[in-house]
């Protein structure tokens, strides 16, 4: 077991959900997206994000389009649709569930101790 | 002093120092080959060069500056190895990686375009019995010698049926071992794609227009003989491989009348061309195959 891989497997767990909720809050392209995960520390290397993105957005949860930028190519700009909107929703309650369960599990284990 | 390559990346325009091309390239394609499978690649690939291309963008302090390999390792810090790109089939991969260890014995019959001197028969059944391709060729050369000129018949329709390893997981079978991402990204890490191929390749365009050409001067009789061996002199090595040559050639002679008696070729055919002695058509074909072949070996020591 190796736990450099399981804390990569945590943070991989939780990826679609915080995509999902940084597009929510505001449409943003591939590196904002990119820049505002690095920041909250929920990736290590960006390549595993585009492989997800594209198929988040094959999945029709998410959408994009292109926008002209005055600083190099255009940039694709993703928005998030009602089926992704939805599926955040469900995200949200069992990233709840989950927190609540965690938490209660480690500390009930700091009471026995 | 380097070479650099101009890039098209993401409709973007880079130098790019030669080695470090070399190695951006073998990068991308490990990475292509993670999600080939997977719905939506082209596109998956097409976000991955922009990127790269903005962050080139980002790095380079002014329009002329060469990407060089200091800057591809930092992308490949930040992009991440091709692993890591491989989202939740991961645990299940790594589950049938285990089952994949069996798949050892699903090897199967490639010629062997990396590892070539005539044209990697051999060295693909040597990989296909687990022979080391020397040893292979050794015996190889032990049949040529010792079957006269009927094995190079058989050579030939393996060369014409067995098909090339071309893909990387075509070579990966090739040689037995199973196809994951880990031994698709040594095996591009290793260099054996691409450029290499692409070096011997034109190597081996170089040498078949040599010998098509030598096979043309055989009209004119042991002229392109004595031309080879003027050549192949320049070093012992070629030298030896020249009298290999002829020997070869001595017994092929033999083997392209046994192929009279074993119906390949009509006997009014060997009848004819023992009469006059002159090579038509069909022998200028025979010829071409049965000893323009060898003149591999002494081309290839010339060189």
């Amino acid at each position: 077991m190796n736990i450099e891989n399981t804390k990569a497997q945590m943070r991989k767990g939780v990826l679609e959900y915080c995509i999902l909720s940084i597009i929510k809050k505001q449409n943003q392209y591939t590196s904002e997206i990119l820049s505002t995960l690095k920041q909250g520390k929920m990736l290590v290397v960006e390549g595993t994000v585009y492989p997800l993105l594209t198929r988040l957005k094959n999945s029709e949860l998410l959408s994009y389009h292109w926008e002209e930028s005055t600083s190099g190519p255009p940039r694709k700009y993703y928005s998030i649709t009602k089926k992704g909107v939805e599926t955040l929703k469900e995200l949200d309650q069992s990233w709840n569930d989950l927190h609540r369960a965690v938490t209660h599990i480690t500390q009930s284990k700091k009471q026995t101790k | 002093m380097n070479t650099t390559v101009n890039i098209n990346l993401a409709n973007t325009f880079f130098y790019i120092d030669e080695e470090a091309y070399k190695k951006l390239k073998n990068y991308l394609k490990a990475i292509k080959k993670s999600f080939e499978s997977e719905e939506g690649c082209e596109e998956i690939m097409a976000d991955i060069e922009a990127r790269i291309s903005e962050l080139f963008t980002e790095k380079l302090k002014h329009e002329r500056q060469v990407i060089g390999l200091l800057e591809v390792n930092e992308i490949i810090v930040i992009m991440g190895q091709p692993e890591d790109y491989v989202w939740e089939e991961a645990s299940k991969k790594s589950k049938t990686n285990n089952s994949d260890s069996n798949s050892q014995k699903d090897k199967k019959l490639f010629r062997d375009g990396d590892d070539v001197y005539i044209g990697g028969v051999v060295s693909g059944i040597g990989h296909y019995l687990g022979i080391e391709p020397q040893w292979a060729r050794l015996i190889a050369l032990l049949l040529f010698l010792l079957s006269a000129g009927s094995f190079m018949i058989i050579y030939i329709l393996l060369w014409i049926f067995i098909p090339e390893a071309k893909t990387t997981s075509e070579k990966l079978s090739m040689r037995g071992k199973s196809i994951n991402i880990s031994n698709i990204e040594q095996k591009i890490k290793e260099g054996l794609d691409d450029v290499t191929e692409r070096v011997k390749n034109v190597d081996y365009e170089k040498v078949s227009g040599r010998f098509q050409s030598s096979v043309r001067s055989f009209f004119n009789g042991v002229g392109s003989l004595l031309l080879l061996f003027v050549r192949g002199v320049k070093n012992i090595i070629g030298a030896v491989f020249i009298i290999a040559s002829c020997v070869i050639l001595v017994e092929l002679f033999i083997g392209f009348f046994s192929a009279g008696t074993l119906g390949f070729v009509s006997t009014h055919w060997f009848e004819f061309a023992e009469k006059t002695q002159t090579p038509f058509w069909l022998l200028s074909l025979a010829g071409f195959l049965c000893i323009g072949i060898p003149f591999f070996f002494p081309l290839f020591g010339g060189i």
